[in-house]
């Protein structure tokens, strides 16, 4: 696992310039650069806001940092699980000519996701302190170790779909329409508090996104650090998670390459 | 010290006849126990046992799919054997399948920045060697723009060029050079000529039998993935000359 580790670390130009590669690509000529990405949860937040304020009498500056934060968090566990679906045949060249460690194509989109998602809390962060102030900087801090546990589960998450992908071709629609549905069973566009008053409380159990949702919302909107116990779901996830990724890699690794 | 040994290495694919499998497809077989798209094995190689040391320049000839570049790619580590062990020692730097393996959308000098840190260079040692590598390739000023708009002349002189500017222990070669055009030919047979000074151990599979005689001397004969025969290159290279003749004029 070491030496694993070790090579992975010993190839690290190569899949960094990848995804310095990749971002570059994706806003070559575009005018606002690496804000195209903002674009669509930035959206979506005006859009969710001016109808629940309407509808549901929330308020905005409530409600307007609440949806981005879980827009974003949202987005970036959706785009690294679906373009980490295509990340071997991505890397096809590559991994035909050279042995590398194949943990690192999927390294490369949680990479790539994970810059966007930085991006989008910078928006989140900026939102609330615009509309709220920060009632505590100091719980902000947590949001350091958050960003490593989502980036952790957004590698492990990549390596899943990617190796998913790569034995079974339809593995991405089947994940499009997973992420459908659970998008309407997560607290996105709705507090938790809602679900619980309607007696679906065990679906906010069932649904390990809803920690990881709530360790970036609760600094920042309540200016609170989450609890022992949101903290203990979430890190028992991303460890579930990471272990599978892990292991399936060991298993599955060398054999890959008969299956592109 | 470098060296190569495999040892009763045997290959096996196994695909699947009509293209991938879907998730729904594997769940319904399980239930109904029919295949329709079944799995077919490919003995790709059977029982390979060699052994290379230091200084030695092998060549590789054979018929086309008698397992000369699953060959190499075992040796390079790509392919995994089904049996049997392999053991190389020593960095090894490989020339395969030479148009690919760039990033489309990066130019030139991006694109030789990523082949060299996938081969082990860093930012320091690859900037050293760019500009001598820019000027192997005499692609001037197309290497300015992505690599998408390169024809597969560019492509091989660029690949080339980066391949052969880092110094490698154990050079694997695979019939990379047909398509350069015959001024870049006679550079890449001068380059690898310095190479083959250089590295201590080289295997290369090709078609052409004279650059063959000329760069090996020692060769293998590949056939329908078993190694029919090993030894000195003009040996090799009559013996496999005369069975294809024959096989001619048996058929004729």
């Amino acid at each position: 696992m070491g030496s694993y580790v070790a090579a992975i670390w010993r190839c690290r130009y190569f899949w960094l310039s990848l995804v310095k590669n990749d971002l570059r690509t994706r806003y070559r000529r575009s005018v606002l650069g690496m804000g195209w990405s903002l674009l669509h949860p930035i959206c979506m937040t005006i859009i969710l806001t001016a109808v629940f304020c309407k509808l549901f009498n929330q308020e905005i500056r409530v409600y307007a940092p609440f949806v981005l934060a879980g827009l974003a968090t949202w987005n970036y566990i959706l785009t690294v699980v679906s373009h980490g679906c295509h990340c071997y045949f991505i890397g096809e060249s590559y991994i035909r000519q050279y042995p590398a460690p194949l943990a690192i194509y999927p390294l490369r989109t949680a990479l790539g996701g994970t810059v966007h998602f930085l991006l989008a809390l910078l928006v989140v962060l900026m939102l609330s302190w615009y509309f709220n102030g920060f009632a505590n900087v100091s719980a902000l801090v947590s949001l350091v170790p958050t960003i490593f546990l989502l980036f952790i589960f957004a590698w492990s998450l990549a390596v899943l779909a990617g190796v998913a992908n790569v034995y079974f071709q339809d593995t991405q629609h089947l994940t499009e329409v997973g992420f459908q549905m659970l998008f309407y069973a997560t607290p996105i566009i709705y507090e938790v508090e809602m679900l619980q008053r309607r007696n679906l409380g065990w679906l906010v159990h069932l649904n390990p996104l809803v920690s990881l949702l709530e360790l970036v919302r609760q600094p920042i909107l309540a200016g609170q650090i989450p609890t022992a116990h949101t903290y203990a779901v979430a890190i028992a996830t991303v460890v579930v998670t990471a272990l599978t990724a892990g292991w399936t890699l060991a298993r599955l690794q060398q054999r890959l390459i008969f299956h592109l | 010290m470098a060296r190569i040994e495999l040892d009763k290495v045997s290959l096996t694919f196994r695909v699947r006849q009509r293209g991938r499998i879907t998730l729904k497809e594997f769940l319904v077989r399980q239930m109904f126990r029919r295949s329709v798209n079944p799995m077919i094995e490919v003995q790709a190689l059977q029982e390979v046992c060699l052994q290379f040391h230091e200084g030695e320049r092998i060549g590789i000839v054979g018929h086309n799919g008698a397992g000369k570049s699953t060959l190499l790619k075992v040796l390079a580590g790509i392919y995994p054997p089904s049996h049997g062990r392999r053991i190389v020692e020593g960095r090894i730097s490989s020339l395969f399948d030479i148009a690919l393996g760039f990033e489309l959308d990066a130019t030139g000098w991006e694109n030789m920045a990523y082949r060299g840190y996938l081969q082990g260079e860093t930012p320091q040692t690859i900037r050293a060697k760019m500009q001598p590598i820019a000027d192997f390739t005499e692609l001037g000023n197309f290497l300015d723009m992505p690599v998408r708009y390169y024809s597969a002349g560019m492509l091989v002189r660029l690949a080339f060029s980066i391949a052969t500017a880092i110094e490698p222990e154990i050079l694997l070669v695979d019939e990379v050079l047909s398509v350069g055009d015959m001024a870049f030919q006679e550079k890449a047979r001068q380059r690898m000529r310095e190479m083959i000074a250089k590295a201590k151990l080289i295997v290369l599979v090709s078609h052409d039998l004279v650059n063959l005689t000329q760069l090996c001397d020692r060769a293998v004969w590949m056939d329908h993935g078993r190694v029919r025969q090993v030894g000195p290159t003009a040996e090799i290279i009559d013996a496999y000359t005369n069975s294809v003749h024959a096989g001619q004029s048996q058929a004729a």
